[in-house]
């Protein structure tokens, strides 16, 4: 870590602790996030930005003409030189820029863990799309089925590390805490070869992060991210708003393990995906 | 080599974005269908894989590798009613699907299989396996 990242802790270290059980209007309880949720808005970005993997995605799964247009798009990504320099670099295969892997760089196909956000913004497909909550005293767990890994949220009232007694790690360091009836989860220190979605957006490792959790109803559950790294992004960049929906007779199911085998994985690129099938 | 390529050209199907790449690696308008003897069936991630033998009428043996949906999908908890077991090599193969797009690869994205005569259905429908809330 090398930049002090003051406002950040700062208000990160307000009452970091574990929230109190709470009742809020209707029937269900708004901070007990506790759960397995599947996605319901489309997949696979961080942000809505027009022409995203999301358009793509709609247009080729539901056979549409032509890309759907965007409910809420969001803005582009307000790339500095250097963080628009990075986000070429990362050549992705899905999205716009979609690129056959035998070209591209995306982590994942070297079976690289996702980190955070990503595992909270990529999804591979269908049952890939679950995110688990698991909230305990005073953690709370975020388990993400790609790669079978998970997240720990600290809720015990400890404030975050200092950036230069940390190393960056694949999911970085995260603490959280309730504003009213919303969870917000503050992290620093993440390692900086991880992209933040499948579409190939960087960062670097002085990326602050915040997660704000709000459930809408018993099943429904808000999340919107905002990520803060001036090295690369001129600005705050938030994410579109993505909705999560209680999957209560599923979570009963057996857990699906889904790992990123690297032997399984290197053959099936080099023999299938690069075409390389019979030759010697 | 029993290579008959199907002339309709096919709308953009339900393709399957599970892995990174699917779409651009394969010529997803078009199909072929070979017929074939299987060599080995790979049930791993992230897709299963099959590959066997394709004889053309000269006599002469081109090997050929074939991709399924996703692994999840595949599974027996998706319901698609077989299982790694259901194909062993030897086993008669009939199979269409989407040429790769490098020009002279034996390799193709399965669309529909029959073995031994029997068709094996490929699933992929990118759902849950018990939720309302998808509508993707």
């Amino acid at each position: 870590m090398r930049r002090p990242l003051l406002i950040f802790l700062a208000s990160a270290s307000i009452a970091a602790a574990q929230a109190p059980p709470a009742k809020g209007p209707g029937t269900f309880d708004p901070k007990n996030l506790t759960g397995k949720y599947h996605r319901e808005t489309p997949f696979q970005t961080y942000s809505n930005v027009p022409g995203g993997a999301n358009e793509l995605q709609a247009f080729l799964l539901k056979q549409a003409p032509a890309p759907r247009k965007l409910d809420v798009p969001t803005e582009e990504a307000p790339f500095t030189p250097a963080g628009e320099a990075a986000f070429d670099k990362n050549i992705p295969s899905y999205g716009r820029r979609i690129a056959a892997p035998k070209i591209g760089n995306d982590p994942q196909g070297m079976c690289d863990p996702w980190g955070v956000p990503r595992m909270l913004n990529g999804q591979v497909a269908g049952p890939h799309s679950t995110l688990e909550i698991l909230q305990t005293p005073g953690r709370t767990f975020m388990f993400s089925e790609w790669h079978h890994d998970y997240r720990v949220v600290f809720t015990d009232g400890r404030q975050l590390p200092k950036p230069d007694e940390i190393e960056p790690k694949w999911n970085g360091y995260s603490i959280g805490q309730w504003e009213g009836n919303t969870f917000v989860v503050k992290s620093i220190g993440f390692d900086e070869r991880t992209w933040l979605d499948h579409n190939g957006y960087p960062h670097t490792d002085q990326m602050q992060l915040e997660e704000r959790y709000r459930k809408l109803d018993a099943d429904t559950l808000e999340l919107t991210e905002t990520i803060t790294d001036p090295q690369y992004y001129s600005k705050p960049f938030k994410s579109d708003r993505k909705i999560w929906k209680l999957m209560k007779d599923a979570a009963k199911d057996w857990d699906e393990q889904i790992y990123c085998v690297p032997s399984e994985e290197f053959k099936f690129n080099k023999l299938i995906r690069d075409g390389n099938v019979g030759k010697p | 080599m029993t290579r008959k390529l199907i002339a309709s050209f096919l709308s953009c199907g339900a393709l399957l974005l599970a892995h990174h790449g699917t779409s651009v690696t394969y010529e997803v308008d078009k199909t072929i269908t070979l017929t074939g003897t299987v060599t080995e069936f790979s049930y791993s991630y992230p897709h299963p894989q099959l590959y066997f033998d394709v004889k053309d009428a000269n006599g002469v043996v081109q090997h050929w590798g074939s991709e399924f949906g996703p692994t999840p999908m595949m599974m027996k908890n998706m319901k698609v009613g077989w299982s790694r077991e259901s194909i062993k090599p030897g086993d008669a193969l009939v199979i269409t699907c989407n040429p790769h797009k490098t020009p002279g690869a034996t390799v193709c994205l399965a669309k529909e299989l029959i073995v031994n005569g029997k068709k094996l259905p490929l699933g992929g429908g990118g759902q849950p396996t018990q939720t309302s809330a998808t509508k993707e």
